[in-house]
């Protein structure tokens, strides 16, 4: 009985679902009404997952913005090679240097290398192709970027919404792997990026950043976890991602608690805890590390 | 006989509701970018949704890190099918550095961060779907960035 409870209701989702998607182009929401068997039986289900919990990984643009911020110099010649992109054949590959390339991409044109930008872009676009993702990035947004080469602040929103629309079509079309893959990637190549500047760029603002990164891949590893998907590449890189954890360990870093305060209109929070610092061995270990995993990507 | 088609039937049903799963979450997206991200300007969208389908009673959470030196907008956004919802941010030690609540709302809240810290949104829908509506609407979750 309670089955059969269980399925009717579930019927009624399915159905009611599916004549909102084959109704042209109807609201985001509905209001469904559902008889009294029903409604016990759908609120039932949904107390058990009344917490929605998500995990904030910062963008490959973010990371590149912060990066700026330090004063650190560009330097092209630690971006994986455009020449590099016919040799990914896997779906894995293609997942984790789309990642790859697309932080090297922000990287790039947050620094204002314009040229560099389009070669990027092009590799992107590329695997995004043999990803089958051509409808979150296509010519028209290759098109796009191009007529925008000389405005970076467009150009910027344009690399910002493809990655948040590649991103979103990998997980409506359940390409969760996939997707997580991409942000494993992109996240690697930044940090990657900022702990090869720091050998010759070094400065306490840096250093900061680099071990501030143990907090973001606390939430990346979180955010891995919570897919339900088997992939045996995913699995390596949750190992990869766990041996940066070991290091990342002993890094001090922020975890107080925040105070607020009102300057000029605009409330300034600041943390009760130290700020975050590395050691010379940290920093070494960590660059060490980072590099033997990405080169494992991109190889 | 009657088991093959019990199965195709349960199949089906299985199909059809992850297929509508997939639906509303896109349409949870597209409802974010169109009603939601523009709204964060002049901030930078830092391209993380952030978003699920609620319904009075239910909460959603998310971890955000503010790296000092940065501006940043915090927003939440909510179909209007819900009603104004409730959020507050709060601290690691839970402490409530702000709060928006249903009869007085407030969508975006700006800061500085002077040094790096880690907070949580905490998103909780009003009401406990008594009666016969089950009201189920897309909140998002959404931060921007200054450069």
């Amino acid at each position: 009985m309670i089955a059969m409870r269980t399925y009717s209701w579930l019927l009624t989702l399915a159905v009611a679902t599916l004549l909102t998607a084959c109704g042209g182009d109807p609201p985001a929401q509905d209001t469904l009404n559902v008889d009294s068997a029903q409604d016990s039986a759908m609120k039932a289900e949904r107390m058990k997952k009344t917490k929605n919990i998500f995990y904030n990984i910062p963008s490959p643009m973010e990371t590149a913005a912060l990066l700026k911020k330090t004063g650190a110099a560009y330097n092209g010649k630690i971006l994986n090679d455009v020449k590099n992109v016919d040799t990914y054949t896997s779906a894995s590959q293609q997942a984790l240097n789309l990642g790859v390339y697309g932080a090297d991409l922000s990287y790039a044109s947050v620094f204002n290398h314009t040229q560099e930008s389009m070669f990027y872009t092009s590799c992107s676009r590329k695997l995004a192709d043999r990803l089958s993702v051509t409808s979150a990035f296509n010519d028209s947004t290759l098109e796009l970027m191009q007529s925008k080469m000389n405005d970076r602040d467009a150009l910027l929103d344009i690399i910002s919404e493809t990655y948040w629309s590649v991103d979103a079509y990998l997980k409506d079309n359940d390409r969760d792997n996939i997707s997580a893959l991409m942000i494993a990637g992109g996240w690697v190549e930044g940090l990657y990026i900022a702990t090869q500047i720091s050998t010759t760029n070094d400065s306490p603002e840096l250093r900061q950043r680099i071990a501030e990164q143990k907090l973001s891949l606390n939430d990346l590893i979180s955010l891995i976890d919570s897919y339900s998907v088997e992939d045996p590449r995913l699995e390596g890189v949750k190992v990869d991602l766990a041996d940066l954890q070991k290091l990342f360990a002993d890094v001090s870093s922020t975890t107080g608690g925040a105070t607020a305060t009102e300057e000029n209109g605009v409330t300034v929070v600041g943390s009760t805890g130290t700020a975050a610092s590395l050691s010379d061995d940290q920093l070494a270990a960590i660059r060490e590390k980072t590099s033997s995993i990405r080169n494992s990507y991109i190889n | 006989m009657l088991n093959v088609r019990t199965t195709f039937a349960k199949t089906l049903m299985v199909a059809a509701f992850l297929a509508g799963t997939t639906v509303v979450s896109a349409q949870c997206r597209s409802f974010a970018k169109n009603k939601c991200v523009p709204d964060l300007a002049p901030f930078k969208f830092n391209e993380s949704f952030n978003a699920a389908q609620l319904s009075p009673g239910e909460e959603a959470e998310v971890n955000l890190t503010f790296y000092s030196g940065q501006e940043y907008r915090v927003m939440v956004c909510a179909h209007p099918i819900l009603g104004e919802v409730n959020w507050k941010l709060v601290d690691a030690n839970n402490k409530i550095v702000f709060e928006s609540l249903a009869d007085n709302p407030k969508h975006t809240f700006d800061l500085k961060a002077a040094s790096t810290v880690q907070m949580k949104v905490v998103v909780w829908v009003p009401g406990d779907s008594k009666g016969d509506m089950v009201h189920v609407g897309c909140v998002a979750i959404m931060m921007g960035f200054k450069e």
